[in-house]
């Protein structure tokens, strides 16, 4: 999915109503907001639609078009400072095929650099098309670029100059497929847009008019909306805007949106965190999508690792940061238990290549949402140079990361912007137990029929998942009763270990409380003299996590008047807990599941506080500096 | 009056509960057929025409509505929710729409999957400003609907559910177009009761004049599990062959044309497709399972062997290797009716387990989250959450 924002017009000047519009030198008003700044601000409002790329296309009567573009999140944008832009078009990005480079970023432009298109959907017969355009030169793998190209062959076979709206309405006519299109020239004061499958909506300020793939992109500015249909083709200028239908002039009605921004966004969702929480069954469908052969037991993440490495292999090290190290931890005993590997995992900005290892038998292995977390960047620069191979599990195609590692393999949870990770932690840990389950049957350590248990788990997750949803109703009671407790800890043994560490990070990231998360078995050794009345325990009851020993420890924590709450085996019984969340059968990926109702527990506690759930104080998304 | 400002209403907020186990953990709209859910069909028919903004009611089990359908992006509209916290009839469920409403609009259920000419003929009623209208069609078992009696192109009476014998076989088809003065009007219909949406419809009938559509094209209604399966046949059927970018499989597995797969479906050796088939997103059907005119759902096993005839299959439900659900006509009791000579196999619900070797006798019923032990013989309705033990 990607996002277009533009604008024309004189700029929009502060609230207070300080004139500065219309002289030149308004570019120097406090507050004053340039085209440049709007249509950047309308990236942003539409960041939800992707991310990992973004540009814009700038034109003025004397400095001609000025495009700037880059892979990387809408802030990392730098907007040129145009001050006599008079209109603009933007874009922000999502790619699912193709990586997200400088050059597949949009705008898009012709061979000369006169004409500059954003796009939105799939030109389906652009190779057809390119085919055509044999003597253009092509600088993106982009289906998108050939508009541009076509505009450009049009203008230049009309008897003068050629006109930007006859030249988008004759190519319109040759895509196949779906599209939004915005289209501007140098040397001409219009926004040229077609739509056709993919959202269009104008929006009419005084004196100005925005385009946009939702009304959320200016819904800050007006609620006065066009919504252009199917075949429209509309033509934006400073005397306002025409639209066209079949070649005909069409009115196309102004409605006023009574909405407010952030439901469209969610889906009617308050905040993204719950529904990422909720789109996991679906996420990990994707996730696990022809990567299992159950009846084979094996998995195939379509990794080539060099003849020979994974017989030899002595050590998988695991570098990662905040949940994605969780996602480490949980995945490294997965290594030594189904690959027969030494596992260990590492704070990627503390991870350096230690002695007494050999490059060439150890395989590092970084776990990342963003594919851009600058420590752990850091952390495969520090093992490529000591030799090693390296290897990264993440969510955004094209990322650094992937250009800096000899292997990839993608989660396909697709984009998640609440900060608080959700349905990456449970994609990364299912993509690398495949990777698990993988290596121990190349290496011959892991029998078909000791795979198959853990690939049926695997198989079984999304609806597993599902039932934990289905009972959102008894976590938010618990949430309710226990969340304005002092502090909140966070149990588990085994593979229950990195899944209490993640749900106390969770907690505590959006509802600020104090969280702790640790191993049921260290409860005893110090944290035992915080635990009061006034600190529920939160366990990990399952298959994988060793339930009866934690349960032990569980109740230790309940003798000092803690209540508890478990997520439990579907069919166990622990009589004295205060909440009991069943966990559907799935074996060693039962924690995995038990994490969901830990992530409910966070959003429900911090709910019911108010708190700012999808940005939390301080945090950012994805953390690109050291 | 431009045709951008006709919005639809679709009422999904209901929860349907003759189609339980099915409707246990969603609601009706979100039930698959053609592995699509029924709400997503009907909201295909709204955008093949102009309409591109929906309002929908939602209310029970709402996060499954929001969570596939999100702002519409994929479907080219904008959606927008409005929540019915408590499912008092169809009419309330329309007021709940009245915030965000200040046009003509068209209100359709979500339950119940239409063509898009008959969106768009009430549409174009909604624009003319000729409303309230209501659509007509014709059914061969009229008294199990709204039976409606007209003069000329008006609507004069509609009677729900008739006793005894009726004059016509016109009933409501159940889409309708209004202006905003309909809330009123709903506000002022007295019933005891459910706020029904056909009460204020017949308030209108006799006030002023409600006009009617006259509509014959496809009109698709799941009111029970074994509708379900003609549904879906007749949906895949419509699509025509829909595998060609499904997934391959070896030479020993057959799938009819008439089957519609999920991609990331795992089919073993020697598995049998028949028509009138669907199979959800990342099922299982494993060695030499023979599944004909099935609904099977999402995450789904069918076990080694098993034959699986006539049968819903509901989501993350375990058929056991060398089950049987043999298919054919069936006695089913819903509620206090009972349905004979119906042509359903037998119901799995959501994330029950049918032990291997299991056989479920014609028309029987598995709760969700039942666990069947093998060999079991199931009969008629098993409640949800039970455990089948031989003996």
């Amino acid at each position: 999915m990607c996002g277009i924002s533009g604008y024309i017009g004189e700029g929009i000047a502060p609230a207070d109503g300080e004139s500065a519009a219309g002289d030149g030198a308004a570019g120097d008003g406090g507050g004053f907001a340039r085209v440049g700044d709007i249509v950047h601000e309308g990236l942003h409002n539409l960041e939800y639609r992707g991310y990992d790329s973004a540009g814009v296309a700038l034109v003025g009567e004397a400095s001609g078009l000025t495009v700037a573009k880059r892979s990387g999140e809408v802030d990392n944008l730098t907007v040129p400072d145009v001050a006599d832009a008079a209109l603009g078009i933007g874009h922000t990005r999502w790619s699912t095929h193709g990586p997200p480079t400088d050059e597949n970023a949009h705008p898009h432009t012709d061979c000369v650099g006169d004409i500059a298109v954003v796009h939105n959907g799939i030109v389906e017969n652009h190779e057809a098309l390119k085919a055509e355009l044999s003597d253009h030169e092509f600088t993106s793998d982009t289906d998108t670029e050939v508009i541009p190209h076509l505009i450009e062959e049009e203008l230049a076979a009309a008897s003068d100059a050629g006109d930007l709206l006859d030249a988008v309405r004759a190519v319109e006519s040759r895509l196949e497929g779906s599209y939004a299109i915005c289209a501007v020239r140098e040397d001409d004061d219009r926004i040229v847009v077609a739509r056709r499958g993919s959202p269009l909506v104008l929006g009419h300020d005084e004196d100005a008019t925005f385009v946009a793939s939702d009304v959320t992109a200016f819904l800050e500015h007006t609620r006065d909306a066009t919504y252009l249909e199917d075949g429209d083709v509309a033509s934006l200028s400073a005397e306002g805007v025409e639209v066209y239908a079949d070649g005909e002039l069409v009115d196309r009605e102004t409605e006023t949106v009574t909405w407010e921004a952030d439901a469209a966004e969610k889906g009617g969702y308050e905040h993204y965190m719950r529904k990422e929480i909720h789109e996991q069954p679906e996420s990990l469908r994707q996730t696990i999508a022809g990567r299992l052969d159950v009846d084979a037991g094996d998995a195939d993440l379509d990794t080539s690792f060099p003849p020979g490495f994974l017989a030899d292999l002595e050590e998988i090290q695991i570098v990662a940061c905040g949940t994605s190290n969780y996602a480490g931890r949980y995945a490294a005993q997965l290594f030594e238990d189904l690959s027969g590997v030494r596992a260990t995992v590492e704070t990627a900005s503390e991870y350096e290549f230690g002695a007494g290892r050999s490059a060439d038998r150890t395989l590092v292995v970084a776990v990342t949402q963003s594919g851009e977390t600058a420590d752990t960047l850091g952390a495969i620069r520090r093992a490529n140079a000591a030799g090693a191979r390296t290897f990264a599990v993440t969510n955004t195609l094209g990322s650094t990361v992937t250009r800096e590692v000899d292997d990839t393999a993608f989660i396909r949870a697709g984009p998640e912007i609440g900060v608080a990770a959700t349905k990456t932690f449970a994609s990364q840990v299912a993509t690398l137990a495949m990777l698990a389950v993988a290596i121990g049957r190349e290496r011959g350590a892991l029998a078909a029929a000791d795979a198959r248990p853990v690939l049926e788990g695997l198989r079984d997750l999304p609806g597993a998942v599902q039932q934990v949803l289905d009972n959102e109703d008894a976590v938010r009671e618990a949430a309710t009763e226990y969340g304005d407790s002092e502090a909140f800890f966070f149990v588990g043994r085994q593979l229950g270990v990195p899944v209490a560490l993640e749900g106390a990070l969770k907690l505590k990231e959006i509802s600020y409380d104090h969280a702790e998360g640790f191993a049921a078995g260290e409860l005893k050794h110090g944290p035992l003299a915080l635990v009061t009345p006034e600190t529920p325990v939160l366990a990990v009851l399952t298959e994988g996590g060793r339930a009866d020993e934690t349960m032990n420890n569980v109740t230790e924590a309940q003798t000092r008047g803690a209540p508890a709450i478990g997520c439990v085996s579907a069919g166990d019984k622990y009589a004295t807990l205060d909440v009991s969340l069943p966990v559907p059968d799935v074996g060693v990926v039962e924690p995995l599941v038990a994490n969901v109702y830990l992530q409910l527990f966070a959003y429900h506690v911090a709910n019911d506080k108010g708190r700012s759930i999808d940005k939390p104080r301080n945090l950012a998304k994805s953390v690109t500096v050291e | 009056m431009g045709i951008d400002s006709v919005t639809a209403v679709i009422l999904a907020a209901g929860e349907g509960r003759r189609l339980a186990p099915l409707t246990n953990r969603r609601p009706k709209p979100m039930v698959p057929v053609a592995n699509r859910p029924l709400l997503e069909h009907v909201i295909e028919a709204i955008t093949a025409t102009a309409i591109d903004r929906i309002v929908l009611v939602v209310g029970y089990e709402q996060e499954r509505i929001r969570n596939h359908f999100g702002d519409g992006d994929d479907w080219g509209v904008t959606i927008e929710y409005v929540e019915q916290s408590t499912q008092l009839g169809t009419g309330h469920a329309v007021l709940q729409a009245e915030p965000v409403v200040d046009g003509p609009f068209v209100v359709l259920n979500g339950d119940r999957i239409v063509d898009p000419a008959v969106v768009s003929h009430v549409r174009d009623r909604a624009i003319d400003d000729d409303l309230p209208a209501m659509t007509v069609t014709t059914a061969a078992n009229p008294r199990q609907y709204g039976v409606v009696t007209l003069d000329g192109d008006r609507v004069t009476d509609i009677d729900e559910k008739p006793e005894g014998t009726v004059e016509t076989n016109q009933i409501n088809a159940g889409v309708y177009a209004f202006s905003p003065a309909v809330f009123d009007a709903i506000r002022e219909t007295h019933v005891a009761g459910e706020l029904a949406i056909t009460a204020t419809l017949n308030d209108l009938a006799a006030t002023e004049t409600l006009s009617a559509v006259r509509y014959d094209g496809r009109w698709l209604d799941v009111s029970n599990l074994w509708d379900l399966l003609t549904v879906n046949a007749a949906l895949i059927g419509d699509s025509g062959a829909s595998n060609a970018d499904g997934p391959a499989f070896g030479d020993s597995v057959t799938v009819a044309d008439d089957a519609a797969l999920a991609g990331n479906v795992r089919v073993g050796p020697n598995v049998t497709i028949g028509g009138s088939t669907a199979v959800g997103s990342n099922a299982t059907i494993e060695a030499g399972a023979v599944v004909e005119n099935a609904v099977i759902f999402p995450d789904a096993v069918i076990g080694a062997g098993a034959v699986v005839r006539d049968a819903i299959v509901a989501g993350n439900a375990r058929i056991g290797p060398n089950a049987t659900v043999a298919g054919g006509p069936a006695t089913v009791v819903v509620g206090d009716a009972v349905h004979r000579g119906v042509e359903l196999g037998g119901v799995v619900g959501d994330n029950a387990t049918v032990g291997s070797g299991a056989t479920l006798a014609d028309g029987a019923i598995v709760g969700d989250d039942v666990t069947a032990d093998a060999g079991v013989v199931i009969d008629g309705r098993v409640e949800s959450g039970a455990v089948v033990r031989r003996g």
